[in-house]
């Protein structure tokens, strides 16, 4: 699949949200390039990408926040690119919450279903309810800023849910939580959001946010759509550089190509051949240099001059806890150190700073892209 | 505690002038208990006669005169202050905001005086607004606006509304946007987005501005002394005629402590009524 090319795959359900070349420009500058994107209904699907990427401007077009410049959006199949923000039934949960500071929490979750003339009976059986869901019950009476971030974010949760939102937008919500609570927050979302099967749009510059949550991820970089895919198949088969480098950790060794298949490429790195996907490099001619992607868990330790190993010397070790990040020296494969990914603690012990080390490369899950410049 | 060696020095200067202030005030007071000699600009022994006299229908009726014009500037004002206020923070076109700020601030850079003669200049008999409505044929006669609490009115919301601006430009400045987009987002469209959550939160904005207007308006004299001509009568212009055509000191300070005073009861009123409404906007 050719990076940056209208992406459109048939979904098994209805498209809960379907954009059709949308465009976006402030001023002068493109700030949504022709977003094609198709979103089965129940689906989680994130906008992962640096900030200025297009991603909370392709959210704020879904809300309604803004007007296109091109190209239609669709939610539940109706057509809502001139629909105003409040008749489009959706649910957002902000960044900073925007809970109502001057209501309570029962009275901030009940809003959307008061603006829908809901009979007060059935308002509060439902924010009852929500309050449940979110594992708040008996915090009806509290005021915003009596809650920690946590129950704001639960709270923002509640409110956008109770009024049964044909889609969920998430910006960023968790950007603001300290880091414990954020692995639990992203699990419970997770979990309601499962259980409720609502299709969910959710923003964020946080790869490992996007590749634990995510049914399907479009990853974003200047006002387009590079890659729509599942996390596994965004961190294992990159569309192009961009991705490789932004999704995860990722070596960059210099590698020449040597002989194509259909859908195969040999590569070499420092003599040994290795197997990429021949897709990126369509424009490369057969022995010209490529750069090869290989993640840091795919490279194994051996020791130096071992067959089949290229040489380094190992620079540094981190302990990050359950493995050890060791950074190899190996000016012949790459200009910044090569990272290494090791299991256990051991590794520190078994490969001593300035010792001489065989790398060895795995033989699936390595990717190359032509050297320089991006192909999309 | 920290140590702040320059504290004194700098409240030193504002103390000065509070303590001036404060000795006018007793000289004012001490006045306003003294009996009117007649021809003389002496004055007499202590009395309380002169507060005796304020019962008198003529000061009644200038109070209420004064207080009814003081909250319809306050309201009037409010009521113009706010779109502006609104428009000058939420808009991203930076022609519009400054053309906002100059129609807003430059009132307060035209003496009291100067401003006041333009506006006679602009509701008089032969004036503008005058003019204007006969060539168009639209009036056979002039219509009264001078020597009216109308034109008084009208000369006082241009003196108020840069500080209503000011005021309520700084309360909407703290609101995020996001919560008006979040009302949005939860179905209501942007005139209920805006009664149920940005109006209830720009209250502070909105109760410091109406107390201000209200302060301010009563105790403008210039404005309603030549536009009301004699036939406005506030507390300041009785003050001033007292005072300065009658030579009556003592009454004169008399009227002046009465009317700080009514100040103050209905400064303390309006915020004992606007409480509940500020609970409403607390952040």
């Amino acid at each position: 699949m050719p990076a940056g090319s209208p992406v459109i795959e048939d979904a098994p359900r209805r498209a809960a949200v379907q954009l059709d070349g949308v465009t976006k420009k402030f001023g002068g500058s493109v700030a949504l390039h022709e977003a094609w994107l198709k979103i089965p209904s129940g689906e989680f699907m994130t906008l992962l990408g640096p900030s200025g990427c297009g991603k909370t401007t392709l959210l704020n077009l879904v809300a309604g926040f803004l007007d296109t410049d091109g190209g239609e959006i669709f939610i539940d199949g109706t057509l809502v690119t001139e629909t105003p923000a409040h008749k489009r039934e959706i649910g957002i949960v902000f960044q900073n919450y925007a809970l109502f500071p001057h209501m309570d929490v029962a009275k901030n979750i009940g809003y959307g279903l008061r603006m829908r003339g809901v009979p007060k009976a059935e308002i509060a059986r439902r924010v009852e309810q929500a309050l449940a869901l979110v594992k708040l019950t008996g915090y009806a009476d509290r005021r915003p800023r009596q809650l920690s971030g946590g129950q704001q974010q639960r709270v923002a949760l509640a409110r956008a849910l109770v009024i049964r939102p044909k889609v969920l937008l998430l910006d960023e919500p968790f950007s603001a939580l300290d880091k414990n609570l954020r692995g639990s927050m992203q699990v419970e979302l997770k979990e309601i959001q499962r259980e409720l099967g609502v299709t969910t749009i959710f923003v964020t510059h946080d790869q490992g946010e996007a590749l634990s949550m995510s049914d399907r991820i479009a990853v974003m970089s200047a006002g387009r759509i590079r890659q729509i895919a599942t996390p596994d198949e965004i961190y294992r088969r990159p569309a192009d550089r961009f991705v490789a480098s932004f999704v995860g950790d990722v070596n960059v060794l210099k590698a020449r190509l040597g002989s194509r298949q259909s859908s195969e490429a040999v590569a070499t790195v420092g003599g040994i051949p290795v197997i990429v996907p021949a897709g990126p490099l369509n424009d490369v001619a057969s022995g010209a240099a490529i750069d090869l992607f290989v993640r840091p868990e795919h490279i194994q330790l051996a020791p130096a001059g071992e067959a089949g190993t290229l040489r380094g010397t190992v620079s540094t070790h981190i302990f990050q806890g359950g493995h050890v990040d060791v950074y190899v020296e190996a000016p012949a494969l790459s200009r910044d150190r090569i990272l290494v990914r090791l299991p256990g603690v051991d590794a520190i012990t078994r490969w001593p700073v300035g010792g001489q080390v065989g790398l060895r490369f795995g033989t699936t899950d390595l990717t190359a892209f032509p050297v320089e410049g991006d192909p999309a | 505690m920290t140590r702040r060696p320059f504290l004194g020095w700098f409240v030193s200067p504002a103390g000065l002038v509070a303590l001036g202030l404060a000795a006018a005030l007793a000289a004012v007071f001490q006045y306003s208990l003294r009996a009117y000699i007649p021809g003389s600009l002496d004055v007499g022994g202590f009395t309380l006669g002169n507060f005796a006299d304020l019962l008198k229908p003529i000061y009644g009726s200038a109070f209420l005169q004064t207080v009814a014009l003081c909250f319809e500037t306050a309201v009037i004002t409010l009521l113009l202050g706010y779109p502006l206020a609104y428009a000058l923070v939420r808009t991203r076109n930076k022609a519009l905001k400054s053309v906002i700020l100059i129609i807003a601030v430059t009132p307060l850079f035209l003496g009291e005086v100067v401003r006041t003669y333009s506006w006679m200049i602009v509701l008089g008999n032969n004036g503008f607004i005058n003019s204007v409505l006969m060539g168009l044929g639209l009036i056979q006669k002039p219509v009264q606006f001078m020597f009216t609490s109308f034109g008084v009115v009208v000369a006082l919301v241009h003196v108020t509304l840069p500080v209503m601006v000011i005021m309520l430009a700084a309360a909407l400045s703290h609101i995020d946007r996001d919560y008006e987009k979040a009302a949005e987002s939860l179905g209501a469209g942007p005139i209920r987005a805006f009664l149920t959550v940005t109006l209830p939160l720009s209250m502070p904005g909105i109760i410091a501005g109406v107390t201000t207007a209200f302060a301010w308006t009563f105790s403008a004299f210039a404005t309603p002394q030549l536009i009301g001509g004699g036939r406005v009568n506030t507390i300041s212009t009785l003050v001033y005629q007292l005072g300065f055509a009658s030579f009556n000191f003592p009454f004169a300070a008399t009227l002046s402590v009465a009317g700080l005073a009514l100040t103050l009861v209905v400064l303390a009123l309006l915020k004992r009524v606007m409480r509940p409404l500020e609970k409403l906007g607390e952040h």
